[in-house]
This record gives structure tokens, C-alpha cells and sequence, in this order.
């Protein structure tokens, strides 16, 4: 052993020795182990029970956030898929009438609208101004 | 020091579900923590208790294991952390510090004499320093783990380690050779 307080980077076996004596384990080192290994079946049920609960709780949550997501979802990609239809203009008139502002409602609704204006409101409409 | 490929083995077949393989982990390192949980605690039956409940989370958190690393630190972290726990209950239980008249683990037969008084001064002077003291250098002195290991153990910086290493080294000395003076 070395008295000097300098610093030793190697372990002091004297002092190593007199201390491993004074914690030696008092009891039989065998009856030690018989005991670890009493608990082992007990342990291992112990931490998975709480496990498995841990792993059901979470489940349930899980599974209804997932429906939830699903089903956000599902409409809101319905939503950007579908198109938007405009009317179909009543007569000619209204579909052709000038706009309150430039590139007006009413040619905009003409020419964006899905389903063709009625023939007989354009053939109508030329009778009339002849 | 607790590295040979065995215990990696042992780790693996216990968790394949081979019991057997935990007993030979608990048997090959039982009297190494019993020790460290004891430099820790100071008392002996609550060592023991102690470094059981280190054994059985370390079983129940051994596939968090990483078998490329040491067992030995492994466990000992494990154990030390249980002592280190139990002696937190203990202390708010009995609102008082480590009793110091526990740390010779009871009444001993006369005829251990100088080896058991010895003891019993080094035991004292162990409780005295702090916990983490005490522990870095039964850890270094007494197992032989390396600093960077403890501080693994200890979740210090190796720097620290040999501080603390340093200071408990100072006062067991000098503990060590007053009763050395005193013997001649």
C-alpha cells in the first residue's frame, strides 16, 4: 500500500484486500443463489403481466385514434377530389350576360359548367332576335 | 473481470428460457454484489435484499443487455441503483442516516479479534464517506473495475471517479495505517 495521497491509477491490493474482508457476505453464498432463483418464476411474471397491460391500454386508444384517422381521412380526400359543379345556366341570357366584374360569373358559369345549356333555351333565344 | 464470452452465452440462453444459464450469472457474481450492495448499504441483511432485487431486474431487463458490452458493469449498475433505492426507502422510513452501530452487521464471537476489529473500524469509516465514494472504491479497489467502467456503473464522469476514488483512498489509509500503528 502506498501512503503518498498521490493519485494511483492501479487498484491498491492491500487496501482491496482488507476491504473485500470487511464486506465479505456474512451468510452462505448457496443460500444466497437458492434464494435469487426462488423469485426467478415470480419476476419474470411480474414484469409481463404489467407489460401485456401496458401493451392492451395503449390498444384500445390506438385502435379508435386509427378509425378516427381513417375516416378524417377518407373525406377529406373526397372533398379535394370531387369537383366543384357550378349550375347550369337557366337561358342564354343569364349565361351569357355580362359579368358584375371582369371575366364575369355568368360566362364563367357558361363555360365552366358540366353540363351543356339546354339546346332549347339557344334555339329560342336565335328565333327571338330574328 | 466478469468479460469472457460465457457470460454473453449465459445471457442468451437464459433468454431463450434456460433457467439454468440465470443461476450460473447468479452464482458466478452473487458474492460481488452482495459486496458492492453492501459498500452501499452497510448493512448486511438489507445487502442481501438489495442485491436480490438487483438479480431480478437485471432478469427482468435482460434483453435490454447489449452483448457486445461487459456483463459485470451491466449488473453492477443494476445492483448498485437497488442499493442506492433501498437506502432512499430506508432513510425516509426511519428519518435518520445510516446507522452506523448496523454497519458491523452485528455482535461478532470474541475470538475474531483483530481481523474483525480491523473490519469493523474499515465498515465505519466506509459509512462515513459519502455513498458515492465508498462505492467508487469498493467498485475500483475491491472489484477491480476499471474508472471508465465505474463511471458507467455510477453515471459519473470518469474524471469524477477518480476523484472520489482519490478522496475515500486518503481516508481509508490513513485509517488503515493507524490501526497498523496501533498493532505494533
Amino acid at each position: 500500500m502506498k501512503n503518498e495521497p498521490s493519485f494511483d491509477h492501479r487498484p491498491d491490493p492491500e487496501l482491496g484486500g482488507v476491504l473485500r474482508a470487511a464486506l465479505e457476505p456474512r451468510g452462505d453464498h448457496a443460500a444466497f443463489v437458492a434464494r435469487v432463483m426462488a423469485q426467478y418464476e415470480r419476476a419474470l411474471d411480474r414484469a409481463t403481466i404489467p407489460a401485456l397491460d401496458i401493451l392492451a391500454s395503449w390498444f384500445r386508444p390506438g385502435i379508435a385514434v386509427a378509425a378516427a384517422a381513417l375516416v378524417a381521412g377518407f373525406l377529406f380526400g373526397r372533398s379535394i377530389l370531387t369537383p366543384v359543379r357550378a349550375p347550369a345556366p337557366a337561358s342564354i341570357e343569364a349565361a351569357m350576360a355580362p359579368a358584375e366584374g371582369p371575366g364575369g360569373a355568368g360566362l364563367a358559369a357558361l363555360v365552366t359548367a358540366d353540363d351543356p345549356p339546354d339546346a332549347s333555351v339557344v334555339y329560342a333565344s336565335l328565333v327571338d332576335q330574328r | 473481470m466478469g468479460n469472457s464470452p460465457e457470460d454473453k452465452d449465459l445471457v442468451a440462453q437464459t433468454l431463450s428460457g434456460e433457467r439454468d444459464a440465470f443461476g450460473v450469472l447468479v452464482e458466478r457474481y452473487a458474492a460481488q454484489a452482495r459486496r458492492v450492495a453492501r459498500a452501499v448499504l452497510g448493512d448486511p441483511d438489507d445487502a442481501d435484499d438489495a442485491a436480490q432485487d438487483g438479480f431480478l431486474s437485471a432478469l427482468v431487463k435482460l434483453a435490454q443487455y447489449d452483448a457486445r458490452r461487459p456483463f459485470g458493469p451491466w449488473l453492477m449498475r443494476i445492483v448498485a441503483n437497488a442499493a442506492t433505492d433501498r437506502r432512499r426507502r430506508r432513510t425516509v422510513r426511519r428519518a435518520e442516516p445510516l446507522d452506523t452501530s448496523l454497519v458491523g452487521g452485528g455482535p461478532r464471537p470474541d475470538a475474531a479479534a483483530v481481523r474483525s476489529e480491523l473490519g469493523d473500524r474499515l465498515r465505519s469509516a466506509l459509512a462515513e464517506l459519502p455513498e458515492r465514494r465508498r462505492t467508487a472504491v469498493v467498485l475500483f479497489d475491491v472489484e477491480g473495475y476499471s474508472h471508465a467502467e465505474i463511471a458507467g456503473i455510477l453515471g459519473i464522469p470518469e474524471g469524477t471517479v477518480r476523484s472520489e476514488v482519490f478522496h475515500a483512498r486518503r481516508r481509508l489509509r490513513t485509517l488503515l495505517a493507524d490501526w497498523k500503528e496501533q498493532a505494533r
